[in-house]
Protein backbone atom coordinates (compact mmCIF):
# COMPACT_ATOMS: atom_id res chain seq x y z
CA UNK A 1 0.00 0.00 0.00
CA UNK A 2 1.76 3.24 -0.94
CA UNK A 3 1.79 6.50 1.20
CA UNK A 4 0.83 8.70 -1.60
CA UNK A 5 -2.52 7.52 -1.98
CA UNK A 6 -5.72 8.71 -0.36
CA UNK A 7 -7.69 5.45 -1.02
CA UNK A 8 -6.54 2.02 -2.06
CA UNK A 9 -8.67 -1.14 -2.36
CA UNK A 10 -7.24 -4.38 -3.11
CA UNK A 11 -10.19 -6.89 -4.04
CA UNK A 12 -12.55 -5.35 -2.15
CA UNK A 13 -15.76 -7.68 -1.91
CA UNK A 14 -19.03 -7.10 -0.39
CA UNK A 15 -22.08 -9.39 -0.71
CA UNK A 16 -25.62 -8.38 0.42
CA UNK A 17 -27.94 -11.77 1.40
CA UNK A 18 -27.47 -13.47 -2.22
CA UNK A 19 -26.41 -10.02 -4.20
CA UNK A 20 -22.47 -9.10 -4.75
CA UNK A 21 -22.44 -5.18 -4.66
CA UNK A 22 -18.61 -5.47 -4.99
CA UNK A 23 -16.48 -7.62 -6.97
CA UNK A 24 -13.35 -7.49 -6.13
CA UNK A 25 -13.07 -3.91 -6.79
CA UNK A 26 -9.63 -2.03 -7.27
CA UNK A 27 -9.47 1.54 -6.72
CA UNK A 28 -5.97 3.86 -6.61
CA UNK A 29 -6.82 7.38 -5.92
CA UNK A 30 -3.60 9.47 -5.46
CA UNK A 31 -3.42 12.16 -3.17
CA UNK A 32 -4.23 15.93 -4.46
CA UNK A 33 -5.93 14.37 -6.61
CA UNK A 34 -9.93 15.17 -8.21
CA UNK A 35 -11.11 11.67 -8.47
CA UNK A 36 -14.38 11.03 -10.62
CA UNK A 37 -15.76 7.68 -9.60
CA UNK A 38 -18.09 6.69 -12.10
CA UNK A 39 -20.79 4.16 -12.56
CA UNK A 40 -24.17 2.88 -13.47
CA UNK A 41 -27.22 3.17 -10.52
CA UNK A 42 -26.01 -0.06 -8.84
CA UNK A 43 -22.94 -0.28 -9.98
CA UNK A 44 -21.54 -0.29 -6.13
CA UNK A 45 -20.12 3.33 -5.87
CA UNK A 46 -22.48 4.00 -2.48
CA UNK A 47 -21.75 0.79 -1.36
CA UNK A 48 -17.94 1.73 -1.93
CA UNK A 49 -17.85 4.63 -0.17
CA UNK A 50 -19.76 3.38 2.64
CA UNK A 51 -17.25 0.85 3.15
CA UNK A 52 -14.18 3.33 3.02
CA UNK A 53 -16.41 5.28 5.70
CA UNK A 54 -16.85 2.70 7.90
CA UNK A 55 -20.48 2.29 7.37
CA UNK A 56 -20.22 -1.23 5.81
CA UNK A 57 -17.89 -3.67 6.24
CA UNK A 58 -16.24 -5.49 3.35
CA UNK A 59 -16.74 -9.33 2.94
CA UNK A 60 -13.74 -9.61 1.93
CA UNK A 61 -10.55 -7.37 0.67
CA UNK A 62 -8.77 -4.54 1.87
CA UNK A 63 -9.52 -0.72 1.79
CA UNK A 64 -7.19 1.90 3.17
CA UNK A 65 -7.91 5.25 3.57
CA UNK A 66 -5.07 8.05 4.49
CA UNK A 67 -3.43 4.88 5.03
CA UNK A 68 -5.55 3.22 7.62
CA UNK A 69 -7.95 0.25 7.28
CA UNK A 70 -11.02 1.12 6.69
CA UNK A 71 -12.64 -2.03 8.61
CA UNK A 72 -10.96 -1.23 11.60
CA UNK A 73 -13.57 0.89 14.38
CA UNK A 74 -11.06 2.35 15.78
CA UNK A 75 -8.66 3.36 12.64
CA UNK A 76 -12.22 4.51 10.83
CA UNK A 77 -13.18 7.04 13.81
CA UNK A 78 -9.42 8.59 12.89
CA UNK A 79 -9.92 8.14 9.41
CA UNK A 80 -13.91 10.07 9.85
CA UNK A 81 -11.69 13.08 11.78
CA UNK A 82 -9.80 13.49 8.54
CA UNK A 83 -12.39 13.15 5.95
CA UNK A 84 -15.54 15.05 5.62
CA UNK A 85 -18.11 13.61 3.68
CA UNK A 86 -21.89 14.48 1.69
CA UNK A 87 -24.30 12.13 0.79
CA UNK A 88 -26.50 11.32 -1.57
CA UNK A 89 -29.35 12.47 -0.59
CA UNK A 90 -28.33 15.18 1.56
CA UNK A 91 -30.24 14.30 4.40
CA UNK A 92 -29.46 16.32 7.68
CA UNK A 93 -31.10 16.84 10.86
CA UNK A 94 -34.49 18.25 10.13
CA UNK A 95 -35.01 19.64 14.10
CA UNK A 96 -31.61 21.54 14.04
CA UNK A 97 -31.72 25.14 11.83
CA UNK A 98 -28.76 26.04 9.51
CA UNK A 99 -26.78 27.82 12.59
CA UNK A 100 -27.41 24.43 14.99
CA UNK A 101 -26.07 21.89 12.74
CA UNK A 102 -22.77 23.97 12.05
CA UNK A 103 -22.46 24.54 15.59
CA UNK A 104 -23.42 20.93 15.82
CA UNK A 105 -20.50 19.22 12.88
CA UNK A 106 -17.80 21.98 13.93
CA UNK A 107 -17.98 20.58 18.05
CA UNK A 108 -16.12 17.50 16.63
CA UNK A 109 -13.48 19.09 14.47
CA UNK A 110 -10.42 20.87 15.98
CA UNK A 111 -9.28 22.46 13.33
CA UNK A 112 -12.80 23.74 11.92
CA UNK A 113 -12.22 26.53 8.98
CA UNK A 114 -14.37 29.31 10.55
CA UNK A 115 -12.87 31.41 7.94
CA UNK A 116 -14.22 29.25 5.30
CA UNK A 117 -17.55 28.88 7.32
CA UNK A 118 -18.11 33.01 7.19
CA UNK A 119 -17.10 32.51 3.42
CA UNK A 120 -19.66 29.70 2.16
CA UNK A 121 -22.65 31.31 4.62
CA UNK A 122 -21.93 34.14 2.47
CA UNK A 123 -21.29 32.83 -0.91
CA UNK A 124 -24.13 30.15 -0.53
CA UNK A 125 -26.57 32.68 1.04
CA UNK A 126 -27.69 30.22 3.49
CA UNK A 127 -30.67 31.68 5.71
CA UNK A 128 -28.68 30.83 9.50
CA UNK A 129 -31.77 30.52 11.61
CA UNK A 130 -33.94 28.23 9.37
CA UNK A 131 -34.58 24.24 9.82
CA UNK A 132 -32.68 22.35 7.40
CA UNK A 133 -36.06 20.96 6.48
CA UNK A 134 -37.08 24.03 5.67
CA UNK A 135 -34.66 24.56 2.80
CA UNK A 136 -34.54 23.64 -1.00
CA UNK A 137 -32.33 20.26 -2.26
CA UNK A 138 -30.29 22.85 -3.52
CA UNK A 139 -29.63 24.77 -0.49
CA UNK A 140 -29.48 21.51 1.16
CA UNK A 141 -26.54 20.44 -0.92
CA UNK A 142 -24.72 23.93 -0.71
CA UNK A 143 -24.88 23.47 3.51
CA UNK A 144 -23.98 20.16 3.50
CA UNK A 145 -21.04 20.63 1.20
CA UNK A 146 -19.88 23.59 3.59
CA UNK A 147 -20.61 21.12 6.45
CA UNK A 148 -17.68 19.40 4.88
CA UNK A 149 -15.57 21.51 3.57
CA UNK A 150 -15.21 23.44 6.72
CA UNK A 151 -14.07 20.26 8.44
CA UNK A 152 -10.63 21.41 7.64
CA UNK A 153 -9.77 17.80 6.53
CA UNK A 154 -7.35 15.94 3.94
CA UNK A 155 -10.39 14.20 1.85
CA UNK A 156 -13.59 14.90 0.98
CA UNK A 157 -15.83 12.13 -0.21
CA UNK A 158 -18.93 13.47 -2.30
CA UNK A 159 -21.30 10.67 -3.04
CA UNK A 160 -23.59 12.26 -6.42
CA UNK A 161 -22.65 16.05 -5.08
CA UNK A 162 -24.52 17.50 -7.92
CA UNK A 163 -28.11 14.97 -7.75
CA UNK A 164 -31.40 16.28 -8.11
CA UNK A 165 -29.97 19.34 -8.52
CA UNK A 166 -30.37 22.14 -11.39
CA UNK A 167 -27.81 22.79 -13.98
CA UNK A 168 -27.16 26.24 -12.29
CA UNK A 169 -27.23 25.06 -8.81
CA UNK A 170 -24.77 21.38 -9.96
CA UNK A 171 -22.48 24.68 -11.59
CA UNK A 172 -22.26 26.47 -8.48
CA UNK A 173 -21.82 23.30 -6.28
CA UNK A 174 -18.93 22.00 -8.70
CA UNK A 175 -17.33 25.23 -8.70
CA UNK A 176 -16.86 25.87 -4.99
CA UNK A 177 -15.34 22.38 -4.67
CA UNK A 178 -12.93 23.26 -7.08
CA UNK A 179 -12.22 26.94 -6.31
CA UNK A 180 -11.72 25.31 -2.50
CA UNK A 181 -9.36 22.65 -4.31
CA UNK A 182 -7.35 25.18 -5.63
CA UNK A 183 -6.93 27.03 -2.23
CA UNK A 184 -6.21 24.05 -0.16
CA UNK A 185 -4.30 20.78 0.04
CA UNK A 186 -6.68 17.93 -0.39
CA UNK A 187 -8.17 14.60 -2.09
CA UNK A 188 -11.32 14.52 -3.90
CA UNK A 189 -13.19 11.72 -4.13
CA UNK A 190 -16.64 11.84 -5.84
CA UNK A 191 -19.09 8.96 -7.15
CA UNK A 192 -21.45 10.63 -10.01
CA UNK A 193 -23.32 9.41 -13.47
CA UNK A 194 -23.14 12.53 -14.53
CA UNK A 195 -20.47 12.47 -16.90
CA UNK A 196 -20.23 16.15 -17.65
CA UNK A 197 -19.22 16.67 -13.87
CA UNK A 198 -16.35 14.88 -14.11
CA UNK A 199 -15.12 15.84 -17.26
CA UNK A 200 -15.86 19.55 -15.85
CA UNK A 201 -13.61 18.91 -12.32
CA UNK A 202 -11.88 15.40 -12.46
CA UNK A 203 -8.45 14.53 -13.07
CA UNK A 204 -8.64 10.83 -12.44
CA UNK A 205 -11.36 8.54 -12.82
CA UNK A 206 -12.41 4.57 -12.29
CA UNK A 207 -15.45 3.70 -13.98
CA UNK A 208 -17.05 0.37 -12.16
CA UNK A 209 -19.85 -2.20 -13.18
CA UNK A 210 -21.35 -4.55 -11.65
CA UNK A 211 -19.16 -4.11 -8.31
CA UNK A 212 -15.51 -4.22 -10.66
CA UNK A 213 -13.44 -1.62 -11.93
CA UNK A 214 -13.38 -1.47 -15.27
CA UNK A 215 -11.45 1.78 -16.49
CA UNK A 216 -8.99 3.45 -14.49
CA UNK A 217 -6.40 6.10 -14.53
CA UNK A 218 -5.45 10.32 -15.44
CA UNK A 219 -8.64 11.44 -17.02
CA UNK A 220 -5.95 13.06 -20.06
CA UNK A 221 -4.16 9.69 -20.79
CA UNK A 222 -7.37 7.86 -21.02
CA UNK A 223 -8.32 10.34 -23.68
CA UNK A 224 -4.97 9.97 -25.48
CA UNK A 225 -5.01 6.12 -24.94
CA UNK A 226 -8.67 6.06 -26.25
CA UNK A 227 -8.97 6.09 -30.09
CA UNK A 228 -12.15 5.43 -32.54
CA UNK A 229 -11.04 4.16 -36.14
CA UNK A 230 -14.01 4.45 -38.77
CA UNK A 231 -13.07 3.01 -41.97
CA UNK A 232 -15.09 3.35 -44.97
CA UNK A 233 -15.16 0.73 -47.64
CA UNK A 234 -17.17 0.59 -51.51
CA UNK A 235 -18.75 -2.16 -50.52
CA UNK A 236 -20.50 -3.52 -47.73
CA UNK A 237 -18.13 -3.49 -44.91
CA UNK A 238 -15.85 -6.90 -44.36
CA UNK A 239 -15.93 -8.95 -40.73
CA UNK A 240 -12.36 -8.15 -39.68
CA UNK A 241 -11.05 -9.45 -36.54
CA UNK A 242 -8.44 -7.14 -35.55
CA UNK A 243 -5.08 -8.14 -33.79
CA UNK A 244 -3.90 -4.72 -32.77
CA UNK A 245 -3.94 -4.81 -29.01
CA UNK A 246 -6.68 -3.09 -27.23
CA UNK A 247 -9.27 -2.95 -29.71
CA UNK A 248 -12.60 -3.29 -27.29
CA UNK A 249 -15.18 -2.92 -29.70
CA UNK A 250 -15.67 -3.42 -33.56
CA UNK A 251 -18.87 -2.21 -35.12
CA UNK A 252 -19.89 -2.79 -39.27
CA UNK A 253 -22.99 -0.48 -40.61
CA UNK A 254 -23.65 -0.55 -44.02
CA UNK A 255 -20.24 0.69 -45.85
CA UNK A 256 -18.52 1.67 -42.57
CA UNK A 257 -16.53 -0.22 -39.95
CA UNK A 258 -15.70 1.59 -36.32
CA UNK A 259 -13.74 0.12 -34.38
CA UNK A 260 -12.94 1.03 -30.97
CA UNK A 261 -8.95 1.07 -29.25
CA UNK A 262 -7.73 1.75 -25.43
CA UNK A 263 -4.09 1.46 -26.55
CA UNK A 264 -4.13 4.06 -29.12
CA UNK A 265 -5.12 4.15 -33.03
CA UNK A 266 -1.59 3.35 -34.64
CA UNK A 267 -1.35 0.18 -34.41
CA UNK A 268 -4.90 -0.36 -35.21
CA UNK A 269 -5.07 1.45 -38.38
CA UNK A 270 -2.06 -0.06 -39.76
CA UNK A 271 -3.59 -3.18 -39.81
CA UNK A 272 -7.19 -1.95 -41.22
CA UNK A 273 -5.00 -0.24 -44.36
CA UNK A 274 -4.81 -4.13 -45.36
CA UNK A 275 -8.49 -4.50 -45.96
CA UNK A 276 -8.08 -1.39 -48.55
CA UNK A 277 -10.62 0.90 -47.67
CA UNK A 278 -11.62 3.99 -49.39
CA UNK A 279 -10.74 6.19 -46.02
CA UNK A 280 -9.66 5.86 -43.13
CA UNK A 281 -9.98 8.54 -39.53
CA UNK A 282 -8.97 8.35 -36.35
CA UNK A 283 -10.87 10.46 -33.97
CA UNK A 284 -10.55 10.93 -30.54
CA UNK A 285 -13.44 9.73 -27.94
CA UNK A 286 -15.53 11.83 -25.24
CA UNK A 287 -15.47 10.37 -21.80
CA UNK A 288 -19.19 9.68 -22.45
CA UNK A 289 -18.11 7.23 -25.54
CA UNK A 290 -15.56 5.73 -23.04
CA UNK A 291 -17.68 5.14 -20.20
CA UNK A 292 -20.77 3.65 -22.75
CA UNK A 293 -18.65 1.67 -24.44
CA UNK A 294 -16.31 0.48 -21.40
CA UNK A 295 -19.85 -0.42 -19.48
CA UNK A 296 -21.32 -1.77 -23.10
CA UNK A 297 -18.88 -4.44 -23.15
CA UNK A 298 -19.03 -5.61 -19.53
CA UNK A 299 -22.83 -6.32 -20.34
CA UNK B 1 -22.73 17.67 21.47
CA UNK B 2 -23.20 14.21 21.03
CA UNK B 3 -25.45 15.15 24.01
CA UNK B 4 -27.34 17.85 22.89
CA UNK B 5 -28.27 15.96 19.84
CA UNK B 6 -30.03 13.68 22.04
CA UNK B 7 -31.74 15.70 23.97
CA UNK B 8 -33.22 17.60 21.17
CA UNK B 9 -34.32 14.34 19.66
CA UNK B 10 -35.55 12.85 22.58
CA UNK B 11 -36.99 16.32 24.99
CA UNK B 12 -40.75 16.23 23.38
CA UNK B 13 -41.38 12.73 24.83
CA UNK B 14 -39.56 13.45 27.39
CA UNK B 15 -41.56 16.85 28.23
CA UNK B 16 -44.81 14.66 27.52
CA UNK B 17 -44.25 12.03 29.70
CA UNK B 18 -43.17 14.71 32.40
CA UNK B 19 -46.03 16.59 32.12
CA UNK B 20 -48.79 13.73 31.39
CA UNK B 21 -47.19 12.28 34.80
CA UNK B 22 -47.36 15.66 37.35
CA UNK B 23 -50.97 15.93 36.16
CA UNK B 24 -51.70 12.32 37.48
CA UNK B 25 -49.81 13.01 40.51
CA UNK B 26 -51.84 15.96 41.10
CA UNK B 27 -54.93 13.88 40.42
CA UNK B 28 -54.16 11.61 43.05
CA UNK B 29 -53.31 13.73 45.61
CA UNK B 30 -57.32 15.24 45.41
CA UNK B 31 -58.50 11.90 44.69
CA UNK B 32 -57.72 11.21 47.97
CA UNK B 33 -60.15 13.14 49.76
CA UNK B 34 -63.00 11.70 47.70
CA UNK B 35 -61.49 8.12 48.65
CA UNK B 36 -61.44 9.44 52.49
CA UNK B 37 -64.95 10.40 52.58
CA UNK B 38 -65.94 6.69 51.49
CA UNK B 39 -63.84 5.35 53.96
CA UNK B 40 -66.46 5.76 56.97
CA UNK B 41 -68.84 3.90 54.61
CA UNK B 42 -66.52 1.06 53.88
CA UNK B 43 -65.67 0.32 57.32
CA UNK B 44 -69.02 0.45 58.76
CA UNK B 45 -69.63 -2.20 55.83
CA UNK B 46 -70.02 -6.22 57.48
CA UNK B 47 -67.02 -8.09 56.00
CA UNK B 48 -68.55 -11.04 56.53
CA UNK B 49 -71.28 -9.77 54.21
CA UNK B 50 -68.84 -9.32 51.65
CA UNK B 51 -67.85 -11.98 49.23
CA UNK B 52 -64.16 -11.33 49.12
CA UNK B 53 -63.25 -15.33 47.41
CA UNK B 54 -62.04 -15.50 44.26
CA UNK B 55 -59.25 -13.21 42.64
CA UNK B 56 -61.72 -10.13 42.01
CA UNK B 57 -62.84 -10.49 45.79
CA UNK B 58 -59.28 -10.51 46.54
CA UNK B 59 -58.30 -7.62 44.69
CA UNK B 60 -61.07 -5.58 45.89
CA UNK B 61 -60.85 -7.12 49.99
CA UNK B 62 -56.78 -5.80 49.10
CA UNK B 63 -57.72 -2.40 47.77
CA UNK B 64 -59.91 -1.43 50.62
CA UNK B 65 -57.26 -2.22 53.25
CA UNK B 66 -54.65 -0.52 51.39
CA UNK B 67 -56.65 2.65 51.15
CA UNK B 68 -57.47 2.77 54.40
CA UNK B 69 -54.21 5.43 55.00
CA UNK B 70 -52.48 7.94 52.39
CA UNK B 71 -49.53 6.23 52.29
CA UNK B 72 -51.69 3.37 51.25
CA UNK B 73 -53.66 4.92 48.69
CA UNK B 74 -50.73 6.23 47.17
CA UNK B 75 -48.49 3.12 46.99
CA UNK B 76 -52.73 1.44 45.43
CA UNK B 77 -52.83 4.41 42.95
CA UNK B 78 -49.96 6.07 42.00
CA UNK B 79 -46.88 3.74 42.68
CA UNK B 80 -49.21 0.33 41.70
CA UNK B 81 -50.45 1.31 38.71
CA UNK B 82 -50.68 4.95 37.68
CA UNK B 83 -46.96 5.57 37.46
CA UNK B 84 -46.35 1.69 36.74
CA UNK B 85 -47.94 2.33 33.68
CA UNK B 86 -46.37 5.65 32.39
CA UNK B 87 -43.06 4.28 33.40
CA UNK B 88 -43.21 1.55 31.39
CA UNK B 89 -44.58 3.45 28.13
CA UNK B 90 -42.61 6.54 28.40
CA UNK B 91 -39.62 3.95 29.20
CA UNK B 92 -40.14 2.19 25.71
CA UNK B 93 -41.19 5.38 23.99
CA UNK B 94 -37.27 7.01 25.15
CA UNK B 95 -35.48 4.13 24.51
CA UNK B 96 -37.16 3.87 20.77
CA UNK B 97 -35.62 5.66 17.81
CA UNK B 98 -32.21 5.72 18.36
CA UNK B 99 -29.62 6.25 15.61
CA UNK B 100 -32.30 5.09 12.89
CA UNK B 101 -35.33 6.63 13.50
CA UNK B 102 -35.19 10.02 14.90
CA UNK B 103 -32.55 11.22 12.98
CA UNK B 104 -34.54 10.80 9.73
CA UNK B 105 -32.64 9.87 6.59
CA UNK B 106 -29.38 11.59 8.49
CA UNK B 107 -28.38 8.09 9.57
CA UNK B 108 -25.05 8.73 7.14
CA UNK B 109 -24.56 12.09 8.37
CA UNK B 110 -24.60 11.06 12.09
CA UNK B 111 -21.97 8.01 10.86
CA UNK B 112 -19.61 10.16 8.88
CA UNK B 113 -18.76 11.97 12.46
CA UNK B 114 -16.16 11.28 13.85
CA UNK B 115 -17.62 9.26 16.92
CA UNK B 116 -17.79 5.54 17.32
CA UNK B 117 -21.13 3.67 17.39
CA UNK B 118 -20.57 2.64 20.88
CA UNK B 119 -20.21 6.55 21.93
CA UNK B 120 -23.62 7.12 19.71
CA UNK B 121 -26.02 4.93 21.43
CA UNK B 122 -23.97 5.13 24.65
CA UNK B 123 -24.78 9.22 25.02
CA UNK B 124 -28.08 8.27 23.39
CA UNK B 125 -28.70 5.66 26.39
CA UNK B 126 -27.40 8.09 29.19
CA UNK B 127 -29.79 10.97 27.95
CA UNK B 128 -33.03 8.52 27.74
CA UNK B 129 -32.35 6.93 31.13
CA UNK B 130 -31.48 10.17 32.94
CA UNK B 131 -35.26 11.22 31.39
CA UNK B 132 -36.65 8.34 32.79
CA UNK B 133 -35.23 8.60 35.93
CA UNK B 134 -36.69 12.14 35.78
CA UNK B 135 -40.27 10.97 34.74
CA UNK B 136 -39.59 8.02 37.76
CA UNK B 137 -39.23 10.60 40.95
CA UNK B 138 -39.95 14.24 39.94
CA UNK B 139 -43.79 14.18 39.59
CA UNK B 140 -43.52 11.98 43.00
CA UNK B 141 -42.09 14.79 44.53
CA UNK B 142 -45.74 16.56 44.06
CA UNK B 143 -46.98 14.35 47.11
CA UNK B 144 -44.45 15.84 49.96
CA UNK B 145 -45.09 18.70 48.46
CA UNK B 146 -49.63 19.04 48.55
CA UNK B 147 -50.17 16.48 50.72
CA UNK B 148 -50.11 19.13 53.68
CA UNK B 149 -52.80 20.76 51.52
CA UNK B 150 -55.11 18.22 51.88
CA UNK B 151 -53.90 17.66 55.64
CA UNK B 152 -51.84 14.99 54.87
CA UNK B 153 -47.91 14.04 54.53
CA UNK B 154 -45.73 11.76 52.35
CA UNK B 155 -41.77 11.16 53.06
CA UNK B 156 -39.43 12.20 50.60
CA UNK B 157 -37.64 9.26 51.43
CA UNK B 158 -40.16 7.23 49.94
CA UNK B 159 -40.20 8.56 46.48
CA UNK B 160 -36.32 8.44 46.42
CA UNK B 161 -36.99 4.91 47.43
CA UNK B 162 -39.74 4.07 44.78
CA UNK B 163 -38.35 6.25 42.32
CA UNK B 164 -35.74 4.13 42.39
CA UNK B 165 -37.62 0.87 42.02
CA UNK B 166 -39.52 2.09 39.15
CA UNK B 167 -36.69 3.81 36.96
CA UNK B 168 -34.27 0.31 37.38
CA UNK B 169 -36.93 -1.73 36.34
CA UNK B 170 -38.91 0.86 33.94
CA UNK B 171 -34.97 0.78 32.62
CA UNK B 172 -35.61 -2.83 31.46
CA UNK B 173 -38.20 -1.48 28.63
CA UNK B 174 -36.38 1.47 27.80
CA UNK B 175 -33.68 -1.08 26.97
CA UNK B 176 -36.04 -3.35 25.38
CA UNK B 177 -36.85 -0.49 23.11
CA UNK B 178 -33.85 0.50 22.24
CA UNK B 179 -32.41 -3.26 21.18
CA UNK B 180 -35.37 -3.69 18.86
CA UNK B 181 -34.45 -0.08 17.54
CA UNK B 182 -31.73 -1.69 15.69
CA UNK B 183 -33.85 -3.75 13.21
CA UNK B 184 -37.14 -1.66 13.08
CA UNK B 185 -36.69 2.28 11.55
CA UNK B 186 -39.69 3.43 12.54
CA UNK B 187 -40.29 4.10 16.47
CA UNK B 188 -43.55 2.67 17.32
CA UNK B 189 -43.35 -1.28 16.54
CA UNK B 190 -40.49 -0.99 19.11
CA UNK B 191 -42.98 1.10 21.68
CA UNK B 192 -45.46 -1.80 20.78
CA UNK B 193 -43.49 -4.73 21.07
CA UNK B 194 -42.38 -3.53 24.54
CA UNK B 195 -45.87 -3.04 25.38
CA UNK B 196 -47.27 -5.70 24.11
CA UNK B 197 -44.48 -7.77 26.70
CA UNK B 198 -45.19 -5.56 29.14
CA UNK B 199 -48.87 -6.72 29.92
CA UNK B 200 -47.54 -9.88 28.84
CA UNK B 201 -45.23 -9.92 32.37
CA UNK B 202 -48.09 -8.16 34.24
CA UNK B 203 -50.74 -11.24 33.15
CA UNK B 204 -48.63 -13.50 34.35
CA UNK B 205 -48.37 -11.68 37.67
CA UNK B 206 -52.15 -12.67 38.37
CA UNK B 207 -50.42 -16.55 38.58
CA UNK B 208 -49.98 -16.14 42.79
CA UNK B 209 -46.89 -18.76 42.34
CA UNK B 210 -45.67 -16.29 39.69
CA UNK B 211 -46.45 -12.90 41.65
CA UNK B 212 -43.86 -12.31 44.28
CA UNK B 213 -41.14 -12.76 41.46
CA UNK B 214 -42.68 -10.86 38.75
CA UNK B 215 -41.35 -7.71 37.57
CA UNK B 216 -43.84 -5.25 38.70
CA UNK B 217 -44.04 -6.70 42.13
CA UNK B 218 -40.57 -5.32 42.06
CA UNK B 219 -41.09 -2.42 40.25
CA UNK B 220 -44.15 -0.97 42.40
CA UNK B 221 -41.76 -1.35 45.60
CA UNK B 222 -44.10 -3.42 47.42
CA UNK B 223 -41.96 -4.98 49.83
CA UNK B 224 -41.01 -1.81 50.82
CA UNK B 225 -44.00 -0.94 51.07
CA UNK B 226 -45.16 -3.60 53.18
CA UNK B 227 -42.40 -2.61 55.32
CA UNK B 228 -39.91 -6.02 54.42
CA UNK B 229 -37.41 -4.00 52.92
CA UNK B 230 -36.18 -3.17 49.22
CA UNK B 231 -36.55 -5.84 46.52
CA UNK B 232 -32.96 -6.43 45.97
CA UNK B 233 -32.91 -9.85 43.94
CA UNK B 234 -35.28 -8.01 42.14
CA UNK B 235 -34.14 -4.69 40.96
CA UNK B 236 -30.46 -6.49 40.82
CA UNK B 237 -31.86 -9.09 37.83
CA UNK B 238 -33.79 -6.13 36.44
CA UNK B 239 -30.56 -3.63 36.11
CA UNK B 240 -28.74 -6.84 34.90
CA UNK B 241 -31.54 -7.61 32.15
CA UNK B 242 -30.95 -4.35 30.88
CA UNK B 243 -27.74 -3.74 31.38
CA UNK B 244 -27.13 -7.10 28.51
CA UNK B 245 -30.03 -5.51 26.27
CA UNK B 246 -28.08 -2.19 26.09
CA UNK B 247 -25.14 -4.23 26.17
CA UNK B 248 -26.29 -6.44 22.78
CA UNK B 249 -27.97 -3.10 21.52
CA UNK B 250 -24.61 -1.68 21.17
CA UNK B 251 -22.87 -4.65 19.91
CA UNK B 252 -25.89 -5.04 17.15
CA UNK B 253 -24.96 -1.26 15.99
CA UNK B 254 -21.38 -1.68 15.89
CA UNK B 255 -21.63 -4.56 13.70
CA UNK B 256 -24.40 -3.19 11.08
CA UNK B 257 -24.25 -2.60 7.99
CA UNK B 258 -25.97 1.04 6.85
Amino acid sequence: MSESLAIETVDLRKRFDATDALRGLNLRVPQGSIFGFLGRNGAGKTTTIKILLGMTRPTAGQARVLGLPADDATASVTIRTRTGFVDENKNLYDYMTVEEIIRFTAAFYSGWRHDLEKRYLRSFALPLHQKTNALSLGMRSKLSLLLALCRGVELLVLDEPTSGLDPAASEEVLQAIVTHVSTEQLTVFFSTHHLADVDQIAEHIAIIDAGRTIVSGALDDLRGQYRRVQLVFNGEAPDITFHAPGVIRVRRQGRVLTALSNAGGDALIEEAMRFGPVSADVLPVTLKEIFLESVAVED
Amino acid sequence: MLWHKAWLETRGRFFAGLALSLIVGFGVIYDFRATERLLPLVRSMDPAALDTTGPIGGAIKEAIAAQQTFRGFVWWQWYRQNLTYLVVIFGALLGAGGLLAKSGGATLFTLSLPVSRHRLIGTRAAIGLAELLAIAVVPSLVLPLLAPSIGQSYSVIDVVVHGACMFIVGSVFFSLAALLSNDYADMWRPVLIACIVAAVLGMLEYIPAIAPFGIFHTMNGETYYRQAGLPWIGLLVSAGISAALLRTAAVNLAHRDF
